[in-house]
C-alpha cells in the first residue's frame, strides 16, 4: 500500500521540479484524483497479490466457471498495460473490451465501472500511468473450455450487460446520488453482495441482497430491517466502513480487506453518502422467520456449547463487548439465510482489520480442533435463534464443507 | 569507554559486561523483529493439548501399573464422595506423563552439580521422574516381598498397604538400592493428585469426578454473568477442555 500512496507524491515532486514539462500543469490534480478513484474502485483488492508490488497482478479468483487471474495493470510495456492508450482503458472500463479488442471477463467488474463518469475514468488512467512498472507476465484466462473462449463474452454482454454512465435521480439529494454512484459504480459493492444468475451476472432485481462467494457469505446490505443495515444508524455504517468495527460487529473475510484498502481511506463525505444510499434501498424478506424454540434438541446442545465456549467473550446474553467482541444478539451477519461466514469464523477464527482509527485487531481463536461438525452446527443454530435472533437451522453437512 | 579501559573496571562495568556476554551468547539465534500494522495472526492456528486415549501402557510394565493402581486407590480411596484413584485414571495419566516431557525432564534444567539441597529447593538429584518410578516401584516391591511374606505391594490387604505408605511417608522404611522412601512417596502423592484433579483430557479425573466432588466448574474463564449473584450456587456443570456430556449431539 505504501508504494501506491507514495508514487503520486513522487509524481508531484517531479512535476514541481519542472521535469514533466511535456504534461499539462494540472496533471498533478488529476493524478491525485485518480489515486482516489483507485481507492473507491479498490483496484488493489484483485490486482495486488499479498506482499507483491502494487497492481502487478493478483491471486487467482475462484469463479463458478473456473479460475481467472487478475492481470498486471502497471505501465510495464511487456507484461502490464504500458502499451494501452487512454481510449483502450476507457473501452475496458465502459464496455469490457481491452487492448486489441480482447474481451474481458466480468470478473473484472466492468458492468459496474461502466457507470463511472468520463472524468473519473480519465483521472484513474492518469494515476495508473504513474504506478511503478513491474515486469510480471500473467495469463489471466485459466478457464476451462468453453468458457475460455473470450468471444463468448459478446453473447454474455448482450444478455447481461447494460453499458452506460450512472444517471443521477433528480428527485433525490446530491448525497444520495453520490452514494448510489459509488455503490453501483466504482465501489462495485454488488460484485460481492448481489445474488448471481446462472450466468454469473448480478441479479439486478435482487441487488445487494447477499450471496455466497469464495467460501464466505457476503451479507444483505440493503436497508432491510433485520438482515440488512436497516437496524444500523447511519453513523454505525460510517464507523464500520471507516474502521472495520462498530458497537455491533467486526468485519471479517473479504470485507475486512475491502475496508482496509478502500472504504477506510474514503472521505467522510463519501462514506456518509454510501450509508445514506444503502439505508434507502430495500431487499430481502420483510418478515423475520419464527425462531427455533429453545426446547429443540439442537438448541439445547448449542446452548451448552455456547455457554461453555463462546460466552466468555460474546457474553451470556450475546451482547459482546463494545468494539472488542462482536454482539451476536441482533447481529445481521448472524441472521443471514446462509451460515457460511459463521461456520468459517468458528472453524478458522478471524482477526479484526487494522485501520488508522482501529488498531487493536482483536481476534477470535480457531475452534475447529475442538468442535465436531455437529457441535458447530448446534452452536450456530443456537446463536441464530436466541436473544431475539431468528434464522434457519444449520446442518452438520454445511460445516463439513467449510473444513 | 576508551578512558575507562585504562583503569581497573568498576564492579558495575564488570557485572554489566558479564550480563551482556551471557545475553549475547544465549540470545544469538533469536532475531528481534518489529511488527507494524496488525498483530501476527493465522487462520486455523491452534496449539491444543493431545487427548489421552486409554488402551495399553506406554511406560509402565504390567506389574508396575498394578503397583501404581494399588497406590492410587489407597491415596484416593473409593468412597461416598468419589470413585477411587485407579478408576479415575490416575495411573493412565501418570503413564502418559512419564513417556512425555515430564518423564524425561526434557523441559527442566537438570545439569549438575548434584548436592543435597534444602527442603524448600525441591528435588535435587540427577534421576528423571521416569527413572525414579522405575527404580522406586522395583524397590517398593522388593521391600514388601522381604518384609511382608513374599507379597508384592498390590497383593497386600488395603490396611497393610496403608501401613506401608504411612511408613514411606514418615521415612521409617529403608528401601533397597538407595531409593529415598520419603521422596518417592511424595512424588507418587503429587502425581496421583495431579491425575485426579487435572483436566480429563490428560487421562485422569474420569468424567470430571473430582470436579463434581468439589463443585469446581472446570475449564471456564469468564464469570461476569454470575459475579453479582451473591450466595447462589453456580448453576453450570463442570466442563473439560474437550467438552462435556451436554455437548453430545446424539
Amino acid at each position: 500500500m505504501s508504494k501506491i500512496l507514495f508514487s503520486p507524491t513522487l509524481a508531484v515532486t517531479a512535476l514541481s521540479a519542472g521535469l514533466a514539462f511535456a504534461q499539462a500543469p494540472d496533471q498533478a490534480d488529476e493524478i491525485i484524483r485518480g489515486r482516489y478513484q483507485a481507492i473507491l474502485g479498490d483496484c488493489a483488492a484483485c490486482h495486488t497479490a499479498p506482499g507483491a508490488k502494487p497492481l502487478s497482478g493478483g491471486l487467482p479468483l475462484e469463479t463458478p466457471f473456473g479460475q481467472i487471474i487478475p492481470p498486471n495493470i502497471t505501465p510495464d510495456k511487456a507484461s502490464g498495460i504500458g502499451n494501452w492508450t487512454e481510449a483502450d482503458f476507457r473501452n475496458a472500463l465502459k464496455n469490457g473490451i481491452g487492448h486489441d479488442g480482447k474481451r474481458l471477463y466480468p470478473a473484472m467488474p466492468y458492468p459496474a465501472y461502466t457507470k463511472m463518469t468520463d472524468r473519473d475514468i480519465g483521472n484513474l488512467w492518469s494515476y495508473l500511468r504513474t504506478v511503478d512498472p513491474v515486469f510480471n507476465p500473467v495469463e489471466s484466462n485459466q478457464l476451462p473450455f468453453p468458457f475460455n473462449i473470450r468471444l463468448s463474452m459478446m453473447g454474455w454482454n448482450m444478455l447481461n450487460f447494460t453499458p452506460g454512465e450512472f444517471r443521477p435521480d433528480p428527485s433525490k439529494s446530491p448525497e444520495w446520488n453520490r452514494g448510489a454512484y459509488i455503490v453501483q459504480g466504482p465501489g462495485h459493492c454488488g460484485t460481492c453482495h448481489s445474488p448471481k444468475t446462472v450466468l454469473g451476472a448480478d441479479k439486478t432485481s435482487e441487488a445487494l441482497e447477499g450471496t455466497s462467494l469464495q467460501g464466505w457469505y457476503a451479507p444483505n446490505i440493503t436497508g432491510n430491517s433485520y438482515i440488512g443495515v436497516g437496524s444500523w444508524s447511519e453513523e454505525q455504517i460510517v464507523q464500520y466502513l471507516k474502521t472495520g468495527t462498530n458497537g455491533h460487529t467486526i468485519a471479517s473475510g473479504p470485507m475486512a480487506e475491502a475496508i482496509q484498502a478502500s472504504t477506510s481511506l474514503m472521505t467522510d463525505e463519501d462514506v456518509h453518502a454510501i450509508a445514506t444510499y444503502l439505508k434507502s434501498t430495500q431487499g430481502g424478506p420483510a418478515q423475520k422467520p419464527q425462531p427455533i424454540p429453545a426446547s429443540d434438541a439442537r438448541m439445547k446442545v448449542g446452548a451448552a456449547i455456547y455457554h461453555d465456549t463462546c460466552s466468555a467473550c460474546h457474553g451470556g446474553d450475546g451482547k459482546g463487548a463494545n468494539q472488542l467482541f462482536p454482539a451476536l444478539a441482533g447481529s445481521t451477519i448472524v441472521q443471514q439465510p446462509s451460515a457460511e461466514t459463521l461456520a468459517r469464523l468458528v472453524l478458522q477464527g478471524s482477526q479484526a482489520v487494522h485501520t488508522p482509527q482501529a488498531k487493536t485487531t482483536p481476534a477470535m481463536p480457531s475452534l475447529g480442533w475442538k468442535l465436531s461438525d455437529e457441535q458447530v452446527a448446534a452452536v450456530l443454530t443456537y446463536v441464530r435463534n436466541s436473544w431475539g435472533n431468528a434464522a434457519p437451522s444449520v446442518g452438520a453437512s454445511d460445516i463439513g464443507a467449510q473444513r | 569507554m576508551e578512558t575507562h579501559c585504562l583503569k581497573r573496571p568498576t564492579r558495575r562495568q564488570f557485572l554489566s559486561s558479564v550480563a551482556f556476554t551471557i545475553l549475547a551468547g544465549s540470545a544469538a539465534p533469536v532475531m528481534a523483529r518489529s511488527i507494524s500494522g496488525s498483530l501476527p495472526w493465522e487462520a486455523r492456528s491452534a496449539d491444543p493439548p493431545v487427548q489421552v486415549k486409554p488402551g495399553g501402557w506406554l511406560f509402565f510394565t504390567l506389574e508396575e501399573a498394578q503397583t501404581m493402581e494399588a497406590v492410587a486407590d489407597r491415596l484416593v480411596p473409593a468412597d461416598e464422595l468419589s470413585l477411587g484413584g485407579k478408576d479415575a485414571g490416575c495411573v493412565l495419566y501418570l503413564d502418559r506423563q512419564l513417556v512425555g516431557s515430564y518423564g524425561t525432564s526434557s523441559r527442566l534444567y537438570t545439569k549438575g552439580p548434584f548436592m543435597p539441597g534444602l527442603a524448600t529447593q525441591g528435588y535435587q538429584a540427577p534421576d528423571t521422574p521416569a527413572q525414579r518410578y522405575r527404580s522406586g516401584i522395583a524397590a517398593l516391591n522388593a521391600f514388601t516381598r522381604d518384609a511382608k511374606g513374599g507379597k508384592r505391594f498390590a497383593e497386600l490387604a488395603p490396611a497393610d498397604q496403608d501401613a506401608v505408605l504411612k511408613d514411606l511417608e514418615a521415612g521409617k522404611i529403608t528401601l533397597p538400592n538407595k531409593v529415598d522412601a520419603k521422596s518417592f512417596f511424595n512424588l507418587m502423592l503429587a502425581n496421583v493428585m495431579e491425575g485426579f484433579f487435572a483436566d480429563p483430557i490428560y487421562g485422569g479425573n474420569k468424567d470430571m469426578a473430582s470436579w463434581k466432588m468439589l463443585g469446581f466448574p472446570g475449564a471456564r474463564y469468564d464469570y461476569r454473568d454470575h459475579v453479582s449473584k451473591h450466595n447462589q450456587p453456580y448453576p453450570l456443570p463442570p466442563v473439560s477442555i474437550a467438552g462435556s456430556m451436554e455437548w453430545m449431539t446424539r
